[in-house]
């Protein structure tokens, strides 16, 4: 077993193309023991062809992928340390739940007293002890999934690659799966390697999350990074809700980068790329970040505005306020329910802390 | 479904409890079987190459080979090989069968029987998978068509010798019109095209039938409704909208029921009579009758493979292409 | 549809239902006929002739020879089908229609030419007419129905169960014997019954390339041209007996195997 913080899988500047399309484009990413790494991104952005390499169902046009020190890119699935939870759960229809568990072990070669153990343990520590002896079609969707995943922990692997497990889950059942399916990441200390394009299951359950964008990495971070603080306008996009604030750079005021926003002075910061004074640039601020006083707050980058449009959400309401000279500009906020009602004419005042606006490189 | 459990519980019986892995582990960790895998399965192209080995083989060897040969040995002057004779390059066997009305004959009347068969078959089959498709309940649909299944996989002898007994001078379709009074000498049925083609219609029905209860069975029922509303009449959904719809299915079960047709043997020799005999006999008789006329039977069979091959790729490129036009 | 067509067409059912199974019935109930002579009407009953089958060794003999022939036609059938199934099915490549045609030509061809073009190639490939040649014959004449039946299983199978098998550690041909084989059991079993009853049922591959041993069809049709007799009867009835039951059990077994997937 290798230690903490040591480098599991190095996925080494890897290529590779479908006849003339880049589905991987020279991805460089190191992944780290223990680590719940989620790849993000919309269909066909090569997430799901970046798994598919890891697992050894295609090999790189370009580049390596190194597990645990040795060089995997040629060898075939059968030879790696690496298991996969289908996205379709792919559980053997003609075996019962304890023979798909057991399906890794005995091929391993183990013997079949190890098997019996190992397959009880899994199952057990799954919470599926009472369902060995049924057949897969007997099982609700969740009893499915964790069945597939205890048949991909059976053989050890030192990474598990998941593929939209939990894509054919109902919207209810989906929530606290997610709890789960991060408990038992963090019980078996197991490298999890995620591939998704649902924006919340990956900010619920990952250690680092890598959004990825037409074969290429935009941005890889903590989902704290990626939500408050993305770094392109496709990330700002891709999470979220957010107000895309398109301006020029006036100057760098102390920490804060202050943007000429249709005539308003605004103040923002950049976490990747720092932008030159002159250029014209997009920052994203989030909904939740804006804070809406419906009386004149005493702090004096507050702006005046008027509510055009109210959304009521249940526990929040979702405005539209027109600021500016000439209530040329529009921007969206979330309030409170209650606070939103103590609104007077429609008239409020908004304002942000300049961390929250994030200057984006593009 | 238990075999990969009992098969690796005789295994670790057979051990000391516990002891060995189940056999395919064992087989996946032997090193010599790994070498050999490995070696096979090195590459993707290689694993296509194995794969491909086999169905290549027998396509071209035992499904092209023996038409071929066949093919071939309507060429030679003598066959098979007898010693000390080289069989010699000819077109006499072809040239044969243009030159004799006892060959021609009977080529043309299995044609128009297949034919007749074929047109006939289709017509009384129609109504009976739309009956199935769109009339019977879905639940029901499997029990009414295992009904007309059970028939057909009886072999071929044992119905052409139902048929026998229904249709002969004493069979009970005279005994039947007799104790009606409608007739008082059997009518002889037996040994004529009449016979003949109740005996093909019984055995090939069912590959008329089934093509055109799936085909049917796929159509909507809201298209029926739409047209409906639309205004049209039972006669003309069923002209502008069923028929059309069902061409699929028209088309290959007209095929199938017609090349398979022509290429019965043992029904035509108990059913028909002389002045029904068709080129499947004439062919067999190259090849019982005499023993040194097989060239002249293969050349037939050539010739009759053609005909028939060509006859229904025609049909199919009208009901393709054409169809659509004919159909309106 | 008015109720008129509707009647009339339900009429057309069972009046198709009765051309099918009225000679069969006849054929049946001749079978019990107390005198030498077919036809009607039948004045008496007797179990004789079935007594007489069960002791006329020849039928017997050829019986036997006839499931043997339909047993090894089957195995034979199945493991070729079912491998070029694997081929045709998965893989795209150049030609491909061209081979799945020839792969299906045998099913088409008429019986005739079919029979005629086997008995001069087992003449070539020295196969003396007999068990050998009626085996080769079936085979190829049943292979394509096998392939057919097992690739529309095959198609049905979704991808991942393979990569999973690949995925924990199974080679191509782990893979293919513990999950791929099961998948596909009931197509299997349809098909290998579907197979049987062909090649017991075959009659004029077998009367072509059969040696002096008769097969069943074979030998109730050199009964037949020698005249008609109750005892042919006896013979038919039980084939269509067993037929019956085989056929049932293979159609259940591919239902289950659509409602499955």
């Amino acid at each position: 077993m290798t230690g903490e913080k040591d480098t599991i899988v190095h996925i080494d500047n890897v290529t590779k193309r479908f006849g003339s399309v880049v589905a991987v484009d020279r991805l460089d990413m190191k992944i780290v023991a223990g680590e719940f790494v989620t790849f993000l991104g919309p269909s066909g952005c090569g997430k799901s062809t970046t798994l598919r390499m890891l697992g050894g169902f295609e090999t790189p046009d370009e580049g390596r992928i190194v597990l645990d020190g040795a060089d995997v890119t040629r060898q075939p699935p059968n030879r790696r340390d690496v298991n996969m939870v289908f996205q379709d759960y792919a559980l053997f229809p003609h075996m019962t739940v304890g023979q798909n568990v057991a399906f890794g072990l005995e091929l391993k070669g183990k013997s079949r007293a190890e098997i019996d153990r190992r397959t009880g343990e899994l199952l057990e520590f799954l919470q599926l002890s009472g369902f060995r002896n049924r057949t897969p079609e007997q099982l609700s969707g969740g009893q499915r999934q964790r069945v597939a995943l205890a048949r991909a922990l059976a053989p050890d692997p030192k990474l598990l690659l998941l593929d939209e497990p939990l894509g054919a889950l109902d919207a209810k059942l989906r929530g606290q799966v997610q709890i789960e399916l991060k408990d038992i990441q963090k019980r078996t200390g197991k490298t999890f390697f995620f591939v998704t394009h649902d924006q919340e299951e990956a900010l619920t359950m990952s250690d680092r999350i890598v959004v990825m964008n037409a074969g290429r990495v935009e941005q890889a971070g903590t989902p704290e990074d990626l939500y408050f603080r993305p770094e392109s306008r496709f990330v700002a996009e891709f999470i979220g809700e957010t107000n895309l604030i398109e301006g020029t750079v006036r100057g760098i005021d102390r920490d804060a980068i202050v943007i000429d926003w249709n005539g308003m002075a605004v103040r923002g910061a950049a976490h990747g790329r720092q932008p030159a004074a002159g250029e014209a640039v997009t920052a994203s601020l989030r909904l939740e970040n804006v804070t809406c006083h419906p009386k004149k707050p005493t702090r004096e980058d507050a702006i005046e505005g008027r509510v055009v449009n109210k959304l009521f959400k249940g526990s929040r309401t979702s405005l539209d306020i027109r600021i500016g000279e000439g209530r040329d500009t529009l921007i969206r906020a979330y309030m409170d329910a209650g606070n939103a009602a103590s609104i007077d004419d429609d008239q409020l005042w908004i304002s942000w802390e300049a961390d929250r606006l994030a200057v984006l490189r593009d | 479904m238990a075999h990969a459990d009992s098969e690796t519980a005789n295994l670790a019986k057979a051990a000391a409890p516990g002891g060995r892995p189940t056999f395919w582990g064992a087989l996946l960790q032997n090193g010599a079987y790994q070498a050999i895998s490995g070696t096979l399965f090195k590459t993707p192209r290689r694993q296509f190459v194995l794969l491909a080995s086999l169905p290549l083989f027998w396509v071209f060897f035992a499904n092209l080979g023996p038409i071929i040969e066949m093919f071939w040995i309507g060429f030679l002057d003598s066959y098979p090989p007898k010693v000390g004779y080289q069989p010699q390059f000819t077109l006499a066997n072809w040239a044969a069968f243009f030159q004799d009305r006892v060959f021609i004959i009977p080529f043309f009347r299995t044609l128009a029987y297949s034919f007749t068969f074929t047109t006939i078959t289709l017509l009384i089959t129609y109504p009976v998978a739309y009956f199935l498709a769109k009339h019977v309940k879905r639940g029901h649909q499997l029990l009414f068509l295992l009904l007309l299944l059970i028939p057909f996989w009886v072999g071929e002898i044992v119905r052409t010798y139902a048929i026998m007994i229904l249709l002969g001078n004493n069979g009970a379709v005279n005994l039947a019109l007799k104790s009606l009074g409608l007739i008082e000498r059997p009518i002889p049925f037996m040994y004529t095209g009449f016979s003949l083609g109740v005996g093909i219609i019984y055995l090939t029905a069912l590959y008329m039938l089934l093509p055109l209860y799936s085909a049917l069975e796929k159509i909507p029922d809201n298209y029926l409704e739409a047209a409906a509303d639309l205004g049209a009449g039972a006669w003309t959904r069923f002209r502008r909208v069923t028929l059309p719809l069902s061409r699929e299915g028209i088309a290959s079960g007209c095929t199938l029921v017609f090349l398979i047709s022509t290429g019965y043997y043992a029904t035509p020799v108990l059913l028909g009579g002389p002045r029904s005999t068709v080129f499947a006999e004439t062919i067999a008789g190259f090849f019982h009758v005499a023993g040194d006329q097989w060239p002249m039977g293969a050349a037939f069979s050539s010739i009759m493979l053609i005909a028939t091959l060509a006859l229904t790729g025609l049909f199919l490129k009208l009901m393709g292409r054409d169809g659509k036009g004919m159909m309106r | 549809m008015t109720r008129h067509t509707r009647i009339l067409m339900s009429i057309i059912y069972w009046a198709f239902v009765a051309y099918l199974f009225v000679p069969l019935a006849l054929m049946v109930t001749m079978g019990f006929k107390d005198s030498k002579f077919i036809g009607f009407p039948i004045r008496s009953w007797t179990f004789d002739w079935y007594i007489a089958v069960a002791q006329d060794t020849q039928v017997l003999a050829v019986f036997g020879y006839s499931m043997a022939i339909a047993i090894s036609t089957t195995v034979l059938s199945l493991i070729i089908g079912t491998w070029m199934a694997a081929f045709l099915g998965p893989n795209t490549f150049r030609g491909k229609a061209i081979i799945f045609a020839l792969a299906c030509l045998p099913a088409v061809i008429p019986g005739i030419i079919s029979a005629i073009a086997l008995r001069i190639f087992a003449r070539l490939i020295d196969i003396e007419p007999g068990m050998m040649a009626i085996i080769l014959g079936h085979t190829v004449h049943n292979v394509p129905f096998v392939a057919l039946v097992v690739m529309a299983r095959l198609s049905t199978q979704p991808k991942s169960h393979i990569e999973a098998a690949r995925d924990l550690g199974a080679d191509s041909i782990v893979a293919f014997f513990r999950v791929t084989l099961p998948y596909l059991k009931p197509a299997l079993i349809g098909a290998g019954i579907f197979c049987m009853l062909l090649s017991f049922d075959d009659f004029v591959r077998a009367f072509f390339l059969g040696g002096y041993q008769p097969t069943l069809p074979v030998l109730i049709f050199a009964k037949l041209r020698s005249g008609m007799s109750p005892e042919i009867n006896a013979i038919s009835t039980i084939v269509l007996i067993m037929t019956a039951i085989l056929g049932l059990w293979a159609e259940r077994s591919m239902r289950r195997l659509n409602k499955g997937s």
